[in-house]
């Protein structure tokens, strides 16, 4: 009867989408175009996003996402990521007090999965880094940024930690102190790119605004747009490598926690504050 | 005779109903490791359909944060808690 009722249901849902796919396809919500702004917008973000001829208004860069990301609302992207700091350290005062600490007396490569397993994953984890570095690094003129590498490069320690065991992770130098340093370092970084062009100005004697990348009418001032004739969308490299180092290190710091065996930490999870 | 736009719009149909059945198949899954995995088959067809879409930088971040980060999240908390779900039946 339960069952059923569950394939009746499924049944239900899949009859109605379709139909609802078909209403849509056949015109339902009409063939309208967006509202004329909307479309002015997205022609104004693709026109000057990379445009050489109009030096005042473009970001030099030729990846449109990362340039309306981190330039035309960067400040959005900025507190994005000063949230995402806080959850972390959130988790971490949830967690606090716990030292993962590998035992003198521990014999590490028995622990882990199977010698083949390791093997593959040790390459599979230079592919990982590979990979994410890559779309770090390329995010200014290829679809990735620092985010998404961030996030991509965040899968090498948690597969090291799977395969290898939490022990050979710390001891090989994935530490909650060291990554909370490398997160902290990259949010440093993001703050100071934001301001670099300003102080900049006050140095050179001109008009510079905050989170400012390329030169604009009022402000004739701007990070370099390219590097040896690639187009490096001047603040948005630098953000893009700050933001993989906060994202990376941030998931690391929340996999190191989730991962520490809880009959080691009981004690500190279930303990209050102390009273004396 | 299908034309190509037929074709694409025919996978990406074909996707989303994928993703559908694997959703449903998931909240209904007593076994939450079970559960995880239709949720990983539901994020595999969204990856298509964001790569259908022509939205890479989305692919990008979704694909590790789908199928990596937030199953292995999920993994560590049915760790540590229990693998079935109770229910007042069975």
């Amino acid at each position: 009867m339960r069952r059923a009722y569950k394939y009746a249901v499924l049944a239900a849902m899949i009859v109605s989408t379709l139909a609802l796919a078909l209403a849509v396809s056949a015109g339902g919500l009409g063939y309208a175009l967006p509202f004329p702004a909307v479309r002015n917008l997205a022609y104004w973000y693709l026109k000057t996003t990379y445009n050489p001829f109009m030096p005042k208004f473009t970001v030099s860069a030729p990846e449109a996402v990362t340039a309306i990301v981190w330039d035309y609302r960067g400040l959005d992207t900025l507190f994005e990521t000063s949230v995402f700091f806080l959850a972390i350290i959130a988790s971490m005062a949830l967690m606090r007090g716990i030292d993962i600490r590998v035992p003198e007396s521990m014999n590490l490569s028995k622990y882990g999965m199977s010698a083949i397993v390791k093997t593959v994953t040790k390459i599979t984890v230079a592919i990982i880094l590979a990979a994410s570095a890559s779309i770090a690094l390329h995010g200014q003129l290829t679809p990735g940024g620092g985010f998404q590498g961030g996030a991509t490069a965040a899968v090498a320690p948690l597969v090291i930690i799977v395969i290898f065991s939490l022990y050979f992770a710390v001891g090989s130098g994935i530490r909650k102190k060291s990554m909370l340093t490398l997160r902290t370092l990259g949010l440093l970084g993001i703050g100071v790119t934001s301001f670099a062009v300003i102080v900049a100005g006050l140095i050179l004697g001109k008009a510079a605004y905050v989170f400012q990348n390329q030169p604009k009418e009022a402000a004739p001032i701007g990070l370099p747009s390219h590097i040896l004739g690639v187009p490096m969308g001047g603040t948005l490299l630098l953000f893009n490598i700050f933001e993989f180092l906060a994202v990376a290190a941030g998931f690391t710091i929340v996999f190191l926690l989730l991962s520490v065996p809880e009959e080691s930490v009981r004690k500190v999870l279930e303990g209050g504050e102390e009273h004396d | 005779m299908i034309s190509p736009e037929t074709l694409v719009f025919g996978v990406l149909a074909a996707l989303g109903l994928i993703s559908m059945v694997a959703t449903f198949m998931a909240v209904m899954e007593r076994d939450l490791l079970k559960a995880v995995l239709f949720s990983a088959v539901q994020s595999t067809a969204y990856a298509f359909m964001f790569y259908i879409l022509m939205a890479p930088d989305i692919l990008l971040v979704y694909v590790p944060v789908a199928v990596g980060l937030y199953p292995a999240v999920i993994l560590f908390l049915i760790k540590k808690t229990e693998r079935f779900e109770g229910g007042e039946e069975e």
